[in-house]
């Protein structure tokens, strides 16, 4: 067994704003006394236990926030679904996470390798983390709480050592209880092992013994672990409303980030998400992101939103985005090609496609990028229909020759002792090819789908040679609906 | 001397000005061994932008293309038409052998839009041909457009209006298209690499292979020449 223990430092700030780009200072207050502050902060002399009017009044735009325990759950099991990539044994802490790694350790390329990867899904998620490694897990969270960075080998002997060097407040105990100790004048883990067992029983301290056996293995030490619901609601706080779409983008890809990494975990891929942009006085401004193929690809899902922010106009600056996404889908992983970039397979191109359609999309809008495929049926203006592009053949084009151009509505021509004119009398060339179709199409008296109509090639003065019509029925107007360029 | 001066005039690096440079790469061939014999790549700029100045709708300009368009590729290539001015015709389409469902058509208004969907399709890589239809664009964008197409190394076709022609180009091909009779496709060009042209080409009907002998073409043959059936 070997445990790797993760430590988020200031972990109320941290969940609340995930290592935001600021220069304001931050503060998080529990019952108006501040309980974690940023760098910037502490420079400005505001302490942990201070009041929050004490602070203001040292560091005047120190932004402070209430605590938020549901906030910290949510961010922890983020942080832990970022983590289940590297075990499947993943433990929820208060501010921090356990993670058993024995099995793993080699397949990630050693200790080493697995904290740098881990340490870099976790920065891009927007988590910063203290570490230790431990044969137990109670070990290895005080030593990742009192001297982070330690690695413990698997042995009695030296454990014993490790947690004997430890300050009592390493200990997560009751703090009357150390208190007391340190009333004793108990300093380190390892003076109260020295105590006999039935001295402490005595002083109401028999928890204590109790979680000293744990992190030195004496006792077994249970934990549930952690499974990830399959689904993504995570939710971050900007420090101050912002509008411009560079800031947004960046906190975005936090979420984009920690999501990815979680989809990675379970083998999965979403199709869609929705990014909801909070308002302060406004409902929420909701993009949703089509990815067309599923993926976990975060730089896809930046794309996206920076087409769509580009395109939308925001009612009011944004304090929050909310990433949302259901409806996971298996997705294997997939083999790297054989003659790399250069050359990529099929289904690569495919993706890439796909990705380009989307790129289009979220730009330009969803109903101005298709394909065209051939519909059965006579009529000019209904044998063609707007398609998803992909795969597949269009059937051989029926009846007679056809213009490369249509126009999307025939356009009336005018007419001069009954000869079709446009800029000059039109001279027919071809024709008549007699088109009669659609008489069970009626919508409604005033445009009936069915067409009765003449059609020829006709020959313009500028040597234009254009599709035109001529109705069956009187008045017999003449339309131009084509153009063969 | 005189041996030394043929060696000299043999050295690959030096280029005279009454050839169709050699030194170009071979581009796509057009389909009409005319116009291949006058491109300095016996076809299509591989790589390159393309422009194709021309007034004229419904005389041919589009079926120029369709050779290009139908080439025989493998599934997962596409091609993308930018903002074309009107309804491309399926059928047409499907005659000429072009596969119309990975024919991607984009309607954009602006030429900003324009330019930035034509890039994204370069930058794509899965394309196999880009086809932009612009008017009046800024000469940076079009540069930006020169370079972007450098790097996807296909044919980037742009058509423009013929006033264009009197503004500077990045692009290596110019040919302005126009209306010479009924399915007679006049091409000048106006740019290229390598010699310049002074004979303009005449493309005619189906084949487009057929020189024009005579400037004078009887309007009121039947169309033996059917451009796009």
């Amino acid at each position: 067994m070997r445990w790797l223990a993760l430590v988020f430092p200031d972990w109320p700030l941290q969940a609340l704003f995930r290592n935001p780009s600021h220069t304001r200072p931050l503060a998080v207050a529990h019952r108006q006394r501040v309980c974690a502050l940023d760098a910037t902060a502490l420079a400005q002399g505001v302490r942990p236990g201070q009041g929050v009017a004490d602070a203001l009044a040292i560091a005047p735009d120190l932004l402070a926030r209430p605590k938020s325990p549901e906030a910290e759950r949510s961010a922890l099991r983020e942080a832990a679904g970022c983590a289940l990539r590297y075990t499947p044994r993943v433990v929820l802490e208060d501010d921090g996470l356990l993670l058993d790694i024995a099995g793993s350790t080699r397949l990630f390329g050693g200790l080493d390798a697995l904290l740098r990867h881990l340490r870099s899904d976790l920065a891009a998620a927007g988590f910063r983390a203290l570490s230790a490694c431990a044969p137990t897990p109670r070990a290895a969270r005080w030593l990742a709480r009192a001297t982070p960075g330690q690695c413990v080998a698997d042995d009695d002997q030296a454990l014993a050592e490790a947690l004997a060097a430890l300050p009592l407040r390493a200990m997560e105990a009751d703090a009357s209880l150390l208190a007391l100790l340190a009333d004793s004048g108990l300093r380190t883990v390892g003076e109260v092992m020295k105590l006999p067992r039935d001295a402490l029983a005595r002083r109401d301290a028999a928890g204590l013994r109790r979680l000293l056996d744990q992190a030195l293995g004496q006792r077994p030490d249970p934990r549930p672990f952690f499974e990830a619901p399959p689904q993504i609601d995570s939710r971050l706080e900007l420090p101050v409303p912002r509008h411009d779409s560079d800031v947004l983008l960046f906190a975005a890809n936090r979420l984009f980030n920690a999501c990815c990494t979680q989809l990675a975990a379970v083998h999965a891929g979403i199709e869609s998400c929705r990014l909801e942009l909070e308002h302060e006085h406004h409902p929420p401004t909701v993009l949703t992101l089509t990815l067309g193929t599923p993926s976990r690809d975060a730089h896809r899902m930046a794309l996206l939103t920076r087409e769509h922010l580009a395109r939308l106009a925001l009612p009011e600056a944004v304090g929050a985005l909310r990433l949302k996404a259901a409806h996971w889908i298996e997705l294997a992983g997939r083999s790297e090609d054989l003659f790399g970039p250069q050359a990529p397979s099929p289904a690569r191109r495919q993706e890439a496609g796909r990705l380009l359609i989307e790129h289009l999309r979220a730009r330009l809008g969803p109903d101005r990028v298709y394909a065209l495929s051939a519909c059965a049926d006579h009529r000019p203006e209904r044998s063609q229909q707007q398609v998803e592009p992909g795969p597949g053949t269009t059937a051989a084009a029926q009846g007679g020759r056809r213009p490369l151009w249509l126009l999307p509505e025939p356009r009336l021509l005018q007419t001069l002792r009954n000869q079709p004119w446009r800029g000059g009398p039109l001279e027919l060339v071809s024709g008549p090819e007699r088109i009669e179709s659609g008489w069970w199409d009626t919508d409604g008296e005033a445009s009936p789908g069915d067409a009765l109509r003449d059609y020829f090639v006709a020959l313009s003065t500028d040597h234009a040679q254009l599709w035109i019509y001529r109705e069956h029925l009187p008045p017999h107007r003449w339309y131009l609906h084509g153009l063969f360029a | 001397m005189t041996t030394q001066a043929f060696s000299l005039l043999r050295h690959p690096s030096l280029w005279r000005a009454g050839d169709v440079s050699p030194s170009v790469p071979n581009g796509i061939p057009t389909g009409h061994a005319m116009l291949d014999a006058a491109l300095p790549g016996r076809g299509w700029p591989i790589g390159e932008m393309t422009e194709l100045l021309t007034d004229c709708s419904g005389h041919g300009e589009l079926s120029l293309l369709m050779p290009l368009l139908a080439g025989a590729e493998a599934e997962s290539h596409w091609r993308i038409w930018v903002a074309p001015p009107h309804l491309p015709g399926v059928s047409a389409l499907a005659a000429a052998g072009v596969r119309t469902r990975q024919l991607i058509v984009v309607r954009a208004d602006t030429a900003g839009e324009r330019v930035w969907a034509i890039r994204q399709a370069l930058r794509s890589g899965v394309c196999s041909v880009v086809v932009g239809w612009l008017d009046r664009v800024d000469n940076a964008l079009l540069r930006r457009l020169q370079l972007a197409v450098r790097e996807a190394a296909i044919p980037l076709i742009l058509f423009r209006p013929l006033q264009q022609a009197r503004h500077a180009s990045p692009a290596v091909l110019r040919l302005q298209l126009s209306a010479r009779a009924a399915g007679v496709l006049r091409i000048d060009i106006l740019k290229r690499r390598g010699a310049p042209a002074n004979q303009p080409l005449y493309l005619q009907g189906a084949g487009f292979d057929a020189p024009l002998a005579t400037a004078v073409v009887r309007r009121a043959a039947p169309p033996a020449l059917a451009l796009i059936a």
